[in-house]
């Protein structure tokens, strides 16, 4: 067979993966059911079962992938219609969210050192709160392993839409826009899809905190690699 | 045409990508090229340069199913599942314990200072 047809093969297979989880999502709504979850597990096992090594199944998936690229370009259009939003609080968005993504930056890394973890582990927990297709341009930047910064991406998304709205009472944060920062800081789009559950206000600035929260990981992640590594 | 209009679109944003890649290679940063192009796209977008028009159906498009661009990614974890054994394990509640503190801080912080700004305001 042909790299094309391989090619073709591996975007089809991708194509019909997230097609079908979605559906599965939508039917059984759920962070459990997440399509980025069901569908990496699926994939593991399909390419497993039928011994489809991932450079194979990367001849077409790299083409995929390359997209997220100019996908993460797009989220300016997001922003830029945001930005209002933004600037009628621009402290408390632009201070929360830093000093947020500072202090889960900063504990992963004196963790994982303690820990004794290899600096290519490190590196891939660094941008674990950004946006997946952030958090991979920003660990491939500094040496990290991309799969494994986007499950831990993906780890933190789950978790913090799981275990967030309890977390948000028991700290007593109660403002739509503490709960929004807090929420699109931590966890992202998952963690916003979740948030937006609890009002329409919620979820904005969730979205607004998960955007800036992206931009502030891509330019601290590379200083304090260098800090403290 | 939709079509035609998608792929102009989404051709406008990969031209934003590469000239970021460029500009990151260029000056040797280590922001990604990515990055720097989406910042060159809201430059131009709030400074009325640019029509949002000339990419919204793109832009929707990509972010509305990037779960779908990340698949290629996450499946690559299989390359690498035997970091998730015996001490690698504890890379789970490292991840978990720090989202908690991320949200807790960054939710907290937000709160404190909008509330006190609502205050001042009264």
């Amino acid at each position: 067979m042909s790299e094309v047809l391989i090619g073709i093969g591996g975007i089809l297979f991708t194509l019909i993966l997230y097609m079908l989880t979605r559906a599965l999502n939508k039917r059984f709504p759920h962070p459990i059911t997440l399509p980025i979850f069901v569908s990496t597990i699926i994939g593991i096992l399909i390419l497993l079962l039928f011994q489809i090594p991932y450079e194979t199944y990367m001849i077409g998936g790299n083409i995929i992938e390359w997209l997220l690229g100019p996908a993460v370009v797009a989220l300016a259009y997001p922003l830029y219609k945001q930005w209002e939003l933004l600037k009628k609080n621009p402290i408390p968005i632009i201070v929360g969210v830093s000093i947020g993504a500072s202090i889960g930056i900063t504990f992963v890394i004196l963790i994982a050192k303690w820990m004794k973890f290899d600096d290519d582990i490190i590196f891939s927990l660094i941008p674990e709160n950004s946006t997946t297709a952030v958090a991979t341009e920003v660990t491939k930047s500094i040496g990290g392993i991309p799969s494994l910064t986007a499950v831990f991406v993906m780890i933190a998304g789950i978790g913090g839409a799981v275990i967030g709205p309890t977390l948000l009472r028991l700290f007593k944060i109660d403002h739509y826009l503490g709960k929004g920062v807090g929420m699109g800081t931590a966890s992202h789009a998952i963690g916003t899809s979740k948030i937006m559950e609890d009002g329409e206000k919620e979820g904005a600035f969730s979205t607004v905190a998960m955007t800036i929260c992206a931009v502030v990981i891509s330019i601290i992640s590379p200083l304090m690699a260098y800090l403290f590594l | 045409m939709n079509v035609v209009k998608i792929i102009l679109h989404i051709g406008i944003l990969i031209l934003f990508y590469l000239v970021g890649t460029w500009i990151q290679q260029a000056l040797d940063l280590f922001i990604p090229g990515s990055i720097i192009g989406m910042l060159l796209l809201l430059v131009a977008l709030l400074m009325r340069k640019f029509n949002p028009a000339w990419i919204h159906d793109g832009a929707t498009l990509l972010i509305n199913h990037l779960v779908l661009l990340f698949i290629p990614v996450t499946i690559g974890i299989l390359e690498y599942l035997h970091l998730f054994s015996g001490r690698g394990l504890l890379l789970i509640p490292i991840v978990l314990v720090s989202t908690v503190l991320v949200m807790i801080t960054a939710g907290f912080v937000s709160q404190t200072l909008v509330k006190r700004r609502e205050k001042e305001y009264e």
